[in-house]
């Protein structure tokens, strides 16, 4: 579908007259809002009539002014950053609301105070159901999620294999805890391989069983 | 979470042509056209009431009447006047003032009319004809409203539809007041401003949902 025609007429005088003024002077900007608002307006303009490029420098612009509209509302910056993106989704859905004989600015900033004020509203709802997670909270059904509790599991498995016989102990702490191959600790042992191996065997048996009466696992 | 550059891209790459809003007043003028549309008709088929002539030389029901589609205009175009983003929100006072009229008008002669006829005035199958003519208009009025006010979904559903419920409830109050004969009891109390009530209330109770339905996303 093409642009209506209605309500043209004004909006093309008001391009070409102050396009070269906004394309010569583009570091003027930050001084003169009133000059950035009518280079919006003209984006916009040309945007509503299919100007990729016009659109994508207004959806440019306005983004770092409305980050500063929604760090007045938010601390966080990922819901400083939702905001904004909600509002340039909305700034699309509705740009054919936008009547360029009008300022863009008050329309800009009525959407964005009612994104903001959205944002909000989610905000308040989520806090009342939710509660803020800090390290100390790390509490969660799965026991290996909880840190603390796994240093004390390792507590106890030394525990344990310190009441082993004292061959399999040794074997344990050789193979298993310090990582030794069959063949070193074999040569710092005295030790054959294959006693080695049953030496293992039996104490990772006596182990289980020990914490069989526990809870179930190795 | 997609970052801003890449959402401004893909709005980009998704932007085509649009056609702007007409003013709106002429939107406004639209769908009052359409709402004369439906309600001419209903006159065709169902008939104007018979003592149409007769009343209308009555000063109350003549202001009564002109009132309510004073507020059914005004309150249609303040729908879509507020509708957009960048106009004040003292355009929902424009009917105001047709409201207060049209609400005193009602009031006054319910109360006459109620010590002239007793509480007997009401009948059955009358009110469920006013019912269906009720519905019959009110039913394409809000959808066609409903429909060109659907972008109103991401700004400011509640004002906008209590507005709308309102344009269509004091046309369709019009419209009823020249069909049926049911006037002067508590019947026209109910329906004028039970209907308005309930409409306004749906909406803002609703607001947002209803114009989510249509919402352009």
């Amino acid at each position: 579908m093409s642009s209506g025609p209605h309500n043209r007429g004004p909006d093309l005088t008001l391009v070409a007259e102050a396009a070269p003024s906004s394309v010569a002077s583009p570091r003027s900007e930050q001084e003169r809002p009133a000059a950035r608002e009518l280079d919006w307006s003209i984006y916009m303009a040309r945007a509503q009539d299919g100007d990729g490029e016009a659109y994508r420098r207004l959806l440019e612009d306005v983004t770092p002014y409305l980050r500063s509209i929604a760090a007045r509302h938010f601390q966080n910056s990922g819901d400083i950053e939702d905001a904004v993106q909600e509002v340039l989704l909305t700034v699309h859905a509705v740009r054919h609301t936008y009547d360029p004989a009008r300022p863009f600015g008050p329309w800009l900033v009525a959407i964005a105070h009612r994104r903001v004020v959205d944002g909000l509203r989610r905000q308040g709802r989520s806090r009342a159901r939710e509660v803020a997670l800090d390290i100390e909270h790390e509490t969660f059904a799965a026991p290996q999620a909880n840190l603390a509790e796994t240093a004390s599991d390792g507590r106890v498995l030394r525990d344990a294999i310190e009441q082993l016989p004292f061959g399999q102990r040794d074997a344990i702490r050789m193979l298993k805890l310090q990582g030794m191959s069959l063949k070193e600790a074999a040569a710092a042992s005295g030790m054959s391989i294959a006693a080695l191996k049953v030496a293992t065997h039996r104490a990772l048996k006596n182990l289980r069983k020990m914490f069989g009466r526990q809870g179930g696992k190795t | 979470m997609i970052t801003t550059p890449d959402l401004i891209e893909s709005l980009v790459a998704g932007a085509k042509p649009v056609r702007r809003l007409r003013p709106p007043a002429a939107r406004a003028a639209l769908w009052l056209l359409f709402a004369l549309a439906i309600v001419s008709l209903l006159a065709v088929s169902h008939g104007l009431r018979p003592d149409l002539g007769a009343r209308l030389d009555q000063l109350l029901f003549v202001t009564g009447l002109a009132a309510s589609l004073l507020t059914g205009v005004l309150a249609a175009v303040a729908a879509f006047i507020v509708s957009l983003p960048d106009r004040s929100r003292l355009w929902l006072l424009l009917p105001a003032p047709a409201f207060a009229l049209w609400v005193s008008t009602i009031s006054y002669g319910c109360l006459t009319a109620w010590v002239e006829m007793g509480a007997d005035g009401l009948r059955l199958g009358e009110a469920v004809d006013c019912f269906a003519t009720l519905v019959l208009i009110s039913a394409p009025l809000s959808l066609a409203i409903l429909v060109m006010l659907r972008y109103t979904a991401l700004l400011e559903p509640a004002r906008v539809a209590a507005m709308g419920a309102l344009a269509v409830s004091a046309i369709a109050a019009t419209a009823l007041s020249v069909f049926h004969s049911l006037d002067a009891t508590v019947m026209v109390l109910m329906w004028n401003l039970g209907i308005a009530a309930l409409f306004v209330g749906l909406a803002n109770l609703f607001g947002n949902k209803i114009f989510s339905l249509v919402a352009p996303r």
